[in-house]
């Protein structure tokens, strides 16, 4: 350094270029820290720290593998063993919520385990089921007949998840809507205020809908007045601007699993959408494909121009293709699915 | 004009190395070290729990600790090489030059660690559903406070430093 004696600069040339390579090999090694610590690549530690004694370890560590996504298949049986045995309640919903976008047919497994608990003695049991079922979402669509009869169970917090659960499945919107419709006159205020929250946040609000919210909007409970005004104040089901926004929402990778469920909830209404949706019937992601099939299925005759690329299609995933099938189906026999507002829809 | 002796041409290059490295380092720590802090002191968790619950939120979805702590460090990442090249680069004979530029940049960092240091002190003590979204206008406002508090510095120094030189 004896140069840096002699400059006439504090530091030399040589020097700055020497802090900044050193600033650039602090950046890679963030990099390659970041790197290694996300994707496929920390699977193996993941599964490692599912079987963690400390429940917020093991909760973290399945949000983690349902973000990779099915690049974490090798989680699977981990992940089932937790969403089915472990005593927290929310280490349960989150490996379920993994699980839907690693591998669908372990979701159903997890559904149809469930799906029984909704009838056990144990109360809390019948709590878990609703909030697992709902953390699973559209792809516990089967799970919908058990969930309505839930909504009538004896226990309060029971109907209360179940609304939760069906608001986050909410596919067909038939019996879904006319669930929620009928739990904003349940007796316990819980159950109501629940009923509204689903349509102020989570479900599209139909003409029925908005006819029921709105002598809401004086009740005496003043939460329910302001989540009724919320509801109102959405767009409506069928909104052309709402629609648009949703069909630009799906070519975004964070956006589109929700953009799809509305979309999907909102049966032949969403027909605007089908071109942006077409291309999603190739994604990655398992969850993606299927939220894709059911929204053209709900669409109706609206989907027709699809139904001979669902018919050529053969997914890999099987629950995706019995859902396409279904689709085909539902679209030649060219009978048009219960809107979102339809009230006496079919059963699911 | 006055030159500078050798002696204090050496120290202000070692506080041109040094405060590169200050700066770099401190942009990347001070998220994650009042993270700690704010666990261990506000919300008397036990350190080693504090570190556990760190370390197992730095990549996890929802919580992007590295990230949060990146985005922090962006404005720090700048302002340290703004010290390698605009006080660096400084002609060692100027000494009055070399510490007005020392006083503004030393002013800009501590009115950029003052606002990183309450901004998360403040969304980690009083938590919300948007308090999320401070982190992401965080860089954005120490990129502007970084010319703010140069200039505030370099007037400070402009009033005070004729007189100390004279």
């Amino acid at each position: 350094m004896t140069d840096t004696t002699t400059s006439s600069t504090l530091l030399t040339a040589r020097e700055i270029t020497l802090h900044l390579t050193g600033l650039v090999l602090l950046l890679g090694l963030l990099g390659l820290w970041y790197w290694l610590s996300t994707g496929a690549r920390v699977v193996p530690t993941l599964i490692e720290m599912l079987k963690d004694d400390d429940p917020s370890t093991r909760i973290v560590a399945a949000e983690q593998l349902g973000q990779i996504g099915p690049a974490a298949k090798a989680a699977i049986p981990q992940l089932v063993n937790q969403a089915t045995e472990d005593g927290s309640q929310h280490a349960n919903t989150t490996a379920s919520t993994a699980l839907k976008w690693i591998d669908l047919a372990a979701s159903r497994r997890v559904m149809t385990h469930f799906a029984m608990r909704l009838q056990d003695s144990d109360v809390q049991q019948r709590r878990t089921a609703c909030a697992v079922l709902g953390s699973l979402g559209p792809v516990a669509k089967p799970a919908v007949p058990a969930l309505l009869t839930a909504t009538h169970d004896a226990d309060a917090l029971v109907r209360r998840n179940a609304l939760i659960a069906l608001a986050g499945i909410g596919i067909p919107p038939g019996p879904v809507g006319m669930a929620l419709l009928a739990g904003l006159h349940d007796s316990s205020s819980l159950v109501r205020q629940t009923a509204v929250a689903q349509f102020a946040f989570t479900v599209p609000v139909s003409e029925d809908a908005a006819a029921a919210l709105t002598p809401l909007l004086n009740d005496a409970d003043k939460s329910i007045a302001t989540l009724a005004r919320t509801a109102l104040d959405k767009p409506k089901a069928g909104d052309a601007a709402h629609l648009e926004s949703l069909g630009m929402m799906l070519g975004h990778s964070s956006a589109r699993d929700y953009a799809l469920h509305q979309l999907a909830q909102l049966g032949p209404a969403a027909r605007d959408a089908l071109t942006p949706i077409l291309p999603l019937l190739d994604d990655d992601h398992p969850l993606i494909r299927y939220l894709a099939v059911e929204t053209l299925a709900g669409m109706g005759p609206g989907a027709q121009p699809a139904l001979v690329s669902l018919k050529q299609r053969r997914d890999s995933d099987p629950i995706v293709q019995a859902a396409m099938t279904d689709a085909v189906a539902t679209l030649e026999s060219g009978i048009a699915p219960s809107p979102v507002s339809a009230a006496g829809a079919t059963p699911p | 004009m006055s030159s500078l002796t050798m002696e204090k041409s050496s120290r202000l290059r070692d506080l041109t190395r040094l405060g590169f490295w200050f700066t770099l380092l401190i942009g990347f720590l001070l998220p994650w070290a009042i993270m700690l802090g704010v666990e261990t002191w506000v919300h008397q968790v036990p350190f080693a729990r504090a570190w556990q619950s760190f370390t197992l939120h730095l990549f996890a979805p929802g919580y992007n600790l590295f990230l949060v702590g990146v985005l922090t460090a962006v404005p720090f990442v700048i302002l340290a090489i703004m010290i390698l090249l605009h006080l660096g680069t400084v002609d060692s004979q100027q000494a009055l030059i070399a510490r007005r530029r020392v006083l503004g940049l030393l002013t800009a960092e501590l009115v950029m660690l003052t606002i990183a240091g309450w901004t998360h002190i403040s969304v980690l003590i009083h938590p919300d559903a948007q308090g999320a979204l401070a982190y992401f206008y965080l860089p954005a406002l120490l990129l502007l406070s970084l010319p703010v508090g140069y200039g505030l510095g370099r007037a400070l120094a402009k009033a005070l430093v004729p007189r100390v030189t004279a």
